[in-house]
């Protein structure tokens, strides 16, 4: 239980430290959701496929690019926590990049149907 | 804001005597606190949900220090106390991140990711004595600043940190660190900084480097280490480590105080080709010579000339403590003047009313970030237990974390007890294992933990 509040502790100040790029990039996110809303649904239904693809490739460019972002490199993974824990951050990117890419494409599908 | 005047205290509704005897409150003021504080109590939560009434009383709270244990103390206490009078004593506006020293020394870190300021991260509400504090009288219940002025206080909580003794180092020059291949982790964030710079001119050529370790305890006693393994990184990835050598000198008969780790870490100085000698305190340093001295117990000298050095200072209580009633006076904790607390409840053993918090307290060990980060929830409740006039019920075990940086990317994430048993926080951790998740701890989640800590809310 400490862990876990320690953890959402943590979570909350990295979040505080960078809270212009979250509050922008959450804008963003709702803009895209809002024009992404009034489309069909089978043009969502359409583009969850595409955009798992594309949230698994930025994935696997997260796992290849974090270590290197703080200092680390693949050759410092000592053992099997150190792996989950990149590819738990990785999967996270990867999921951020879910989250705007179907509304986006779902968007675009509508548009080039219209 | 502003302190209270020396002689005028009417604003503070006390009719306290001085005392004669333990305890020492005069004996209806403390009925009175105890009176106020029989409303519920306040668990010592770390969890929001478990929230409860908050304890009254008008109990007058002098905090000694405004580090990390100071300013974490006293947001707990003005979330468990309402009415409690909290003063906070402390000069220093500026807030040091410690723990990151090491990354600002070694080129990992900028210096300013380890410089806040205090003011930022005090509850509201408190009053903030910027001055040091000269003296304690725990007899009769008062604090003496630098500047003459005397507090009373009916709890006492010390988080004054170390005193870092550079003095017993004759010929050692703080200003000069950064220059002449003198080099230090310790003082501050510039000491740190300049030790970066010391190290990048040093390993662009190569030489000979002097780390030091002294016989006292230490705040993070990793330290050293880590210093030692990345300056031989950099050293590497420089391609001048050939021509170099590393040269550990300790003044205890070990490097680090929990065996199996100090074994880890000859072992792989062994392969990384540091030499260690033991019972070598340095004594003496010429800084335009680049000769330092190390003595022997035995009492033999041996003057080392380098090209780099890493002077590691002796460290001892401050002389407001050292001074004071409230040091060991026997035992292995006297000769530093460390604060005299319970190891388990942290509470004075002789004064009840005064707890200690961080380096400075007299435990066996527990001079990082890390044990504040665990003890502070617990200070901060056997108070409210004893202003509540019950006893301090929760111990403490001692923990102690270090993440020991082995290279640049890589760290070992090491925890231990007071009996030096290592007691990693999650059962998937390595404690010995090089890993990217202990230096991903280090570099991005121990400074926002530390954060958390010293608001109150871990």
């Amino acid at each position: 239980m400490y862990e876990i509040w320690l953890t959402l502790n943590i979570v909350w100040e990295i979040a505080l430290g960078i809270w212009p790029l979250l509050l922008a990039g959450a804008v963003l996110w709702l803009a895209l959701l809002g024009t992404a809303w009034r489309q069909d649904g089978q043009h969502w239904r359409a583009n969850i496929l595409p955009a798992l693809v594309i949230g698994a490739a930025v994935a696997v460019v997260a796992a290849l690019l974090l270590p290197g972002s703080i200092g680390s490199t693949l050759s410092d993974m000592g053992y099997w926590v150190d792996w989950g824990m990149l590819l738990a951050l990785a999967a996270a990117v990867g999921g951020v990049a879910v989250a705007f890419a179907w509304p986006l494409l779902s968007w675009r599908h509508g548009r080039a149907r219209a | 804001m502003t302190a209270i005047p020396l002689g005028n205290h009417k604003h503070l509704e006390t009719n306290m005597k001085k005392p004669t005897a333990f305890p020492p409150i005069d004996p209806a003021r403390r009925r009175w606190l105890q009176a106020m504080a029989a409303a519920p109590l306040v668990a010592g939560a770390t969890t929001p949900g478990l929230a409860k009434a908050a304890v009254k009383t008008r109990a007058r709270i002098v905090i000694a220090g405004s580090g990390l244990g100071g300013i974490a103390v006293a947001n707990r206490l003005s979330q468990l106390l309402d009415g409690a009078k909290i003063t906070i004593i402390d000069r220093k506006e500026e807030h040091n991140y410690q723990p990151g020293y090491t990354l600002v020394a070694t080129g990992v870190w900028p210096v300013d990711k380890v410089r806040d300021r205090n003011a930022d991260y005090q509850p509201a509400g408190i009053e903030w004595v910027k001055d040091m504090v000269a003296s304690f009288d725990a007899v009769a219940n008062t604090v003496t600043t630098a500047s003459g002025q005397r507090i009373e206080y009916d709890f006492l909580v010390v988080a004054t940190g170390v005193h870092l003794d550079f003095a017993q180092i004759a010929g050692m020059d703080v200003a000069a660190i950064g220059r002449e291949g003198l080099t230090s982790v310790y003082p501050s964030p510039e000491a740190a900084q300049a030790t970066w710079a010391a190290m990048q001119a040093f390993t662009a050529q190569g030489g000979q480097a002097v780390m030091t370790l002294p016989a006292t305890p230490l705040k993070c006693a990793g330290a050293p280490l880590k210093m030692s393994f990345m300056l031989r990184d950099r050293l590497f990835r420089a391609g001048t480590l050939d021509a170099s050598k590393i040269r550990f000198q300790s003044a205890l008969g070990n490097v680090f105080g929990v065996k199996v780790v100090n074994d880890n870490v000859l072992e792989r100085w062994q392969t990384l080709g540091i030499d260690v000698e033991f019972s070598r305190a340095l004594k003496a340093i010429d800084i335009g010579a680049r000769r330092a001295t190390f003595s022997s117990p035995e009492g033999e000298t041996q003057e080392m000339p380098y090209d780099l050095i890493h002077v590691v200072p002796p460290t001892r209580a401050p002389d407001a403590v050292k001074n004071s009633e409230l040091a060991w006076k026997e035992g292995p904790f006297a000769a530093g003047g460390w604060l005299e607390v319970d190891k388990s409840t942290l509470q004075h053993r002789r004064f009840p009313n005064v707890f200690g918090i961080g380096d400075i307290n007299g435990t066996p060990r527990g001079k990082t970030a890390a044990t504040v980060k665990k003890s502070a929830p617990l200070v901060a409740h056997n108070l409210v237990e004893v202003i509540a006039g019950r006893q301090a019920n929760e111990a403490f075990d001692g923990y102690t974390s270090c993440p020991l940086i082995t290279r640049e990317g890589s760290a070992m994430l090491i925890e231990f007890d007071y009996e030096g048993r290592l007691t990693p926080s999650l059962p998937m951790i390595e404690p010995l294992q090089d890993s990217f998740f202990a230096w991903l701890m280090k570099v991005r989640m121990l400074k926002p933990a530390y954060m958390a800590v010293l608001k109150g809310r871990v």
